[in-house]
């Protein structure tokens, strides 16, 4: 008998297969769930279509007039003036400077574009260096912005602008030598904020750490102690 | 989803899948989900049906493509041969032992020397031999050459021929 598979050909055995393997049959049962579960599906309601679509044109509108709706302004001038001059330093951060071919030789054309004199001008010494000078205008009005780089990558944007309205905060006044700036925050960024006569000026880098501030300080004193802005018309 | 016709057309498969569907996985339960899935996959994907091919063909290997996407696991954990064959069979299911009572039991000696087949012989009987599909469209369903078609069949009944002789030896 054992020899019975031994001589089994291939064509018997395949008959075997078709002829005594045991086939399962379907539970009627399945034939009725699938067809249950094939027609229950749920179908997409009639009011999705049009409500995802005016989802995405109210969406569409909104990015289209968020540029355009008023933006919250901080009441205090010398808040806006920072808000503002922290935008110009971000923007500078991002993009260069406007100008970057204005060397301290093309001062004079910054001057007419500015209406801003720099009697006196910072341009870097072994810890700062001078990256551009530019005019700007900000809070509607014409001014200057000198852009530096210092030594460990950080980027200082110093402001000056016609400010004969900006009362500089006397609680945030901080005493560095013979000055007492204030020292203003904003997103994430710090800014020393003093007057030079009818200007106002503004230091703003993004050192914001007790350790940096102290360095801020340093930074403060060079171009403070070089500069000198003076309206020029 | 599909349109009736093509349903009705399909589901007069549904024995054949289901036979095919429970040597492959032992189990009722699963057999009786994998039909299911095979079937909601089909009515899904109707359209890409060519009408005037195998639909009994087209279907076995949607089941096929179904237990090995969501069953198997046997090719990560098992040694495999030249061929694409491991060299015995493996559990289909991690979470399902052979003694856990929800396994169909082998009928006879035949029955089970399939029941230990590696899959891919299995499947090859099974197209070729129980359901008497054409070795092309086994190709097909199995995803390989002709050749390979063959090569498996005759290794698979030389396999067979040996479990059986095992099952008459006293």
């Amino acid at each position: 008998m054992s020899d019975r598979f031994d001589e089994t050909s291939d064509e018997t055995l395949g008959r075997r297969l078709a002829g005594e393997l045991p086939r399962y049959t379907a539970p009627p049962r399945l034939r009725v769930t699938i067809l249950d579960t094939a027609t229950s599906r749920p179908r997409r309601p009639v009011w999705l279509t049009p409500l995802l679509s005016a989802a995405a044109t109210a969406m569409v509108l909104a990015l289209a007039v968020i540029p355009v709706l008023p933006r919250i302004v901080p009441a205090d001038p010398a808040e806006r003036y920072v808000r503002a001059v922290v935008s110009e330093h971000s923007r500078a951060l991002m993009w260069g400077s406007r100008h970057g071919e204005v060397e301290p030789a093309g001062l004079t054309w910054v001057t007419e574009q500015s209406g801003i004199a720099l009697n006196q001008i910072f341009l870097g010494d072994e810890r700062l260096e001078f990256v551009a000078a530019e005019p700007v205008y900000l809070e509607r009005q014409r001014g200057v912005a000198i852009h530096y780089r210092d030594t460990d990558g950080h980027m200082l944007t110093y402001v000056a602008l016609p400010g004969s309205g900006l009362v500089v905060p006397d609680p945030a006044r901080v005493q560095i030598g013979k000055w007492r700036p204030a020292l203003l925050r904003d997103n994430g960024f710090a800014a020393w904020v003093w007057k030079q006569k009818d200007v106002a000026c503004f230091l703003v880098s993004d050192m914001v750490s007790s350790d940096d501030v102290e360095t801020f300080k340093e930074y403060f004193t060079r171009v403070r102690a070089s500069t000198e802005p003076v309206p020029a018309y | 989803m599909a349109d009736p016709d093509f349903q009705r057309q399909a589901l007069a498969h549904i024995d054949a899948l289901y036979n095919f569907a429970m040597y492959l996985t032992k189990r009722p339960p699963d057999a009786d989900d994998l039909v299911q899935e095979t079937y909601l996959r089909a009515f899904r994907f109707s359209h890409r049906f060519q009408p005037g091919t195998h639909l009994r063909a087209w279907l076995f290997q949607i089941l096929r493509n179904t237990f090995l996407t969501f069953y198997r696991v046997r090719e990560r954990e098992s040694p495999v041969a030249e061929d694409g064959v491991p060299e015995w069979d493996v559990p289909m299911f991690h979470h399902a032992p052979d003694n856990d009572g929800t396994t169909m039991e082998a009928h006879t000696d035949l029955e089970r020397a399939m029941r230990h087949l590696p899959e891919e012989f299995r499947t090859v009987l099974l197209l070729a031999e129980v359901e008497g599909l054409p070795l092309e469209e086994v190709a097909r369903v199995m995803a390989c050459p002709v050749g390979t078609v063959k090569s498996r069949i005759f290794r698979a009944k030389e396999r067979l021929r040996g479990l059986l002789r095992d099952y008459e030896t006293p």
